[in-house]
């Protein structure tokens, strides 16, 4: 709790540096903000409160442990933004405390106890990112995507009210223990019971982006600046993936499983095949990056279907190893080409410019889950978690591995190839945007051996 | 731990060095890789086990670090030991040696296969299995030639996807044991239906490393395309690790479904002798030639690793250790001439042995290990896989049999076009001392090994026997 206050202070404050156009500035302050959250948090991990409970927010371990990584990344990606806000110095401070608030709302996400505020966080998160996703405003792509995402997503939030409606005929409250209470003890009403879970199911693969409700995905994705991509894929994806799973695998219990387990099976085998396999024919960067991320999130999926308490934990490795390579691609490919997005642009990067190559090529190689990389322990961990219970569906994922290795490759053989020669000259790499690459690959490379 | 930190060591000191000094730092890497080994040979009982690292903590989904080897494993490991710095020096005039990447590369690999032949882990092995793809593929891509975007994606793609495989069979395993550490992975009984997917994984990763008949599409090509050093670590190591593979993992932790796939080995890698010596035959590519002789050849150690007799297993070890010394020397034979004849085409060449008689003495002291003239290592190896493929199907036996008539055929073949003949004002420049060198240590361990084969075999036999020992008392079957 005292995170987020810290966290939505030092986006208000931010909000307010502003004012005297330095983004220099408007940098310290979120920095110092951002790393004072941190030190909240981890001081909470170690020294839990007395007292963490407050109403409709309940700041357990597995909420600091998410918030971590959500407030890592979330810094990452201002840092390594910089570079790019900087050009705009009027509103480099509105962009910092746009993305700052969606952090407030995924750490509500991450600690609800009851619908409304998880509703309350949801809604922090998506706003700020509707507005940052429309920030290139000369471009018809990012409006596009700005107005994509803003129908798109009020339309799920739309229906997913509509399933807590459900949710509340069947059970008679909005707080998750009355909720779990009821589920268990048979009181709920069963056909209320099982439509507005499907309901609510349908609009978090939405904000998750899992097929068939991923259309918005490639185009968002692809629009918006590479630094909003980058946030979306990695922290909004966070907050979904948590809360998907903290509400269906914890709060509906066993009764609950047996009405949406079979679906979710369904839907993950689809969006592994159509992330993976739109992948292998994309031209652009950002795509293939948004398709890569509708496979991982079938991936990421798999550990919300697995009825185990590790899977918290093998979801947050996961998701640890895949933000962190998302964010060094991204921050890469803000510094390549934002515009225009070929993956043309980054021929023979390796070549000009070693360093870049190798966090690129290592990111890369993690997602595809190359070993001893952190994706690879991301992806053993939450697949042998579900060996058990689902062999096949992680046969049919390891198949999906094995598709996704093809464009992966694909983009580090463009990285190593021969550079063209009438290539433009690439600015330098700024020192923040090197030190942000830098902890990011330090991070994937021995990411996956991190134990609690 | 210093047999993994050296190379390790090496390939940082080998990016931050001097320009003109990385070839040095490359080659004294490796050597003193070997020198550390030597000392550790010497002094090695065959029958004890030497942890390098066991921290006695599991991570929570079981994986146990631990590392160690025993005879088998030190004799790989010896095996990379002397190769790697073999194929820096046979490198040493080339221009890619005078390059940092190339030397870290390749050290960076001989660190992955040591963790491979040391790994008693599931998960260790898997990971460094793995690892040891990335430089082959930074090696292959940026000092090939040709065609390499396609040809190299479809090598990474294929034993990709094998891995996978593997890596589906290890969760499988896993999934009943209580780590992956070696000891707890063998003590898992398999119901047989089990045990046959999970061999069947294990192999596809093998049978793609190897590559056995059908799996072997990739190869020739990726060889060709490599450059000469890449083509000595892809067939001198790379493809040993999936032979260790089969005989430290496959079988013994899934004996249970050995007797459904021992034919079924031993036949694919008979096709692969027949047809692949035939397609040998047919070449006109020298690199490509040897590339289908490999296959060829490893078809007889595959079918003999099936077996899973002790006398079998001693003669693969010497016949592994024997295509190790082969390859290296085949393909340096080709990488020589295609350097300095600027073509690799049988027909353009000849008339070589009059010019230049040390290269013409020492290739041919290669071809003659490689078709398995006695006293050379070469031909214990192939003369002990045969007798125990004889016994046990004498058809079989006798098929497996015309590798010694093909090889001869195709290795000679391929010896008299490339050096016989007359051609007219031919330049060509005898070995270097380099090269030189290479061939007279490679000439000089195929000699010793095929005069005093005791020498390998005193060593493994007692860690062979203790394999056969912890299989009986963790497994009931057993052929």
């Amino acid at each position: 709790m005292d995170a987020l206050i810290v966290v939505f202070l030092t986006g208000i404050v931010t909000m307010f540096i502003a004012l005297a156009k330095k983004p220099a500035g408007v940098l310290l302050t979120a920095m110092t903000g951002l790393i004072a959250a941190l030190v909240v948090l981890i001081m909470q991990w170690y020294v839990p409160k007395s007292i963490v409970s407050y109403e409709g927010l309940e700041f357990d371990r597995i909420a600091v442990l998410y918030s971590i990584l959500a407030v890592v990344l979330t810094l990452l990606i201002l840092v390594g933004g910089y570079a790019q806000f900087r050009k705009e110095p009027e509103h480099t401070g509105e962009y910092m405390s746009l993305l700052i608030f969606s952090l407030v709302g995924a750490m509500c996400m991450f600690s609800f106890t009851d619908l409304f505020m998880f509703f309350i966080g949801l809604e922090i998160l998506s706003i700020p990112i509707y507005v940052m996703a429309g920030t290139r405003k000369g471009d018809v792509l990012s409006v596009e995507a700005a107005l994509k995402y803003f129908f798109t997503g009020s339309f799920a939030t739309g229906i997913f009210l509509f399933g807590t409606a459900f949710l509340y005929g069947a059970t008679g409250s909005f707080q998750l223990n009355e909720i779990q209470m009821a589920i268990a003890d048979g009181s709920a009403q069963g056909t209320l019971l099982g439509v507005g879970l499907l309901i609510m199911m349908a609009s978090f693969l939405f904000k998750v982006g899992a097929a068939p409700f991923h259309f918005w995905g490639p185009d968002v994705y692809s629009g918006s600046p590479s630094i909003v991509t980058g946030y979306m894929a990695a922290v909004v994806k966070l907050a979904g993936l948590f809360a998907f799973m903290k509400l269906f695998t914890f709060v509906f219990g066993e009764q609950g499983y047996t009405i949406w387990s079979g679906a979710l099976f369904g839907l993950i085998i689809l969006t592994m095949f159509v992330g993976n396999l739109s992948a292998l024919a994309q031209v652009r960067f950002k795509r293939v990056i948004a398709y890569s991320s509708i496979a991982n999130a079938g991936y990421a999926l798999i550990a919300v279907l697995t009825q185990d308490i590790a899977s918290l934990w093998n979801l947050w490795v996961y998701l640890l190893g895949y933000g962190l390579s998302i964010v060094a691609l991204l921050v890469i490919a803000q510094w390549v080409n934002d515009d225009e997005d070929r993956i043309d642009a980054f021929k023979g990067i390796a070549r000009r410019k070693p360093f870049v190559g190798v966090v690129m090529i290592t990111a890369l190689l993690s997602l595809a889950g190359v070993p001893p990389l952190a994706g690879f322990f991301g992806k053993f961990m939450v697949f042998s978690a579900a060996f058990d219970q689902y062999p096949v569906l992680i046969i049919i994922a390891v198949i999906n591995s094995a598709i996704g290795i093809y464009y992966y490759l694909k983009l580090v053989v463009v990285a190593l190839s021969e550079p063209d020669q009438e290539q433009v000259t690439l600015e330098p790499l700024s020192f923040l945007s090197i030190a942000v690459l830098v902890i990011a690959m330090a991070g994937i490379l021995v990411g996956g051996l991190l134990t609690l | 731990m210093a047999f993994l930190l050296i190379p390790l060591m090496f390939v940082l000191l080998s990016l931050i060095a001097p320009k003109g000094t990385v070839k040095y730092v490359g080659i004294a890497g490796a050597v003193a890789s070997l020198f550390l080994t030597i000392a550790q040979v010497v002094q090695f009982n065959p029958s004890s086990y030497h942890t390098i690292l066991n921290p006695a903590y599991t991570m929570p989904f079981g994986l146990t670090f631990e590392m160690g080897f025993d005879g088998i494993g030190l004799l790989m490991v010896m095996l990379t030991n002397v190769i790697v710095p073999l194929i820096l020096l046979s490198n040493f005039n080339k221009a890619e040696s005078e390059d940092r990447l190339f030397n870290a590369m390749t050290l960076f690999m001989q660190f992955g296969l040591i963790g491979v032949f040391t790994a008693m882990d599931g998960i260790m092995f898997y990971i460094f299995w793995e690892l040891t793809l990335i430089p082959i593929f930074v090696i292959a891509y940026v000092y090939g030639s040709g065609e390499r975007k396609k040809t190299l994606m479809k090598f990474f793609i294929y034993t990709f996807v094998g891995s996978l495989a593997m890596l589906l069979s290890l969760i499988a395993i896993g999934a009943y044991a209580e780590d992956f550490s070696y000891v707890n992975l063998l003590a898992v009984q398999l119901e047989s239906a089990k045990a046959y997917w999970i061999m069947g994984g294990f192999f596809l990763a093998f049978a793609i490393k190897i590559p056995l008949f059908p799996f072997h599409t990739w190869q020739p090509d990726t060889y060709s395309t490599a450059p000469t050093a890449g083509t000595m670590l892809l067939s001198a190591l790379m493809l040993k690790m999936a032979l260790y593979g089969m005989i430290r993992w496959m079988i013994p932790l899934a004996p249970e479904a050995l007797s459904d796939f021992k034919y079924i080995i031993i036949v694919l890698g008979l096709i692969g002798i027949i047809y692949a010596a035939i397609i040998a035959i047919k070449q006109q590519d020298i690199k490509r030639l040897f590339a289908f002789a490999s296959i060829s050849h490893v078809g007889l150690i595959a079918a003999g690793i099936v077996l899973f007799d002790k006398v079998t297993l001693s003669a693969v070890f010497i016949q592994i250790l024997n295509h190790s010394f082969v390859a290296i020397g085949l393909f340096l034979a080709a990488g020589i001439l295609e350097h300095r004849m600027k073509t690799r085409m049988l027909p353009e060449l000849g008339g070589i042995a009059q010019v230049a008689p040390r290269f013409a003495f020492w290739f041919a002291v290669i071809c003659f290990a490689s078709v398995s003239v006695p006293f050379t290592s070469g031909f214990i190896g192939e003369f002990l896989l045969l007798k125990g493929l004889y016994i046990d199907n004498w058809i079989i036996g006798s098929l497996a049999g015309t590798t010694l008539v093909f090889g001869a055929v195709y290795t000679l073949r391929a010896y008299q076009l490339s050096m016989f003949g007359h051609k007219d004002n031919l330049q060509f420049e005898d070995l270097t001392w380099n090269e030189w060198i290479t061939f007279f240590v490679l000439a000089l361990l195929t000699l010793t090994i095929g005069i005093y084969p005791e020498l390998v075999t005193n060593f493994i036999d007692p860690s062979l026997d203790k394999l056969y020992l912890q299989l009986q008392s963790a497994k009931t079957i057993l052929p």
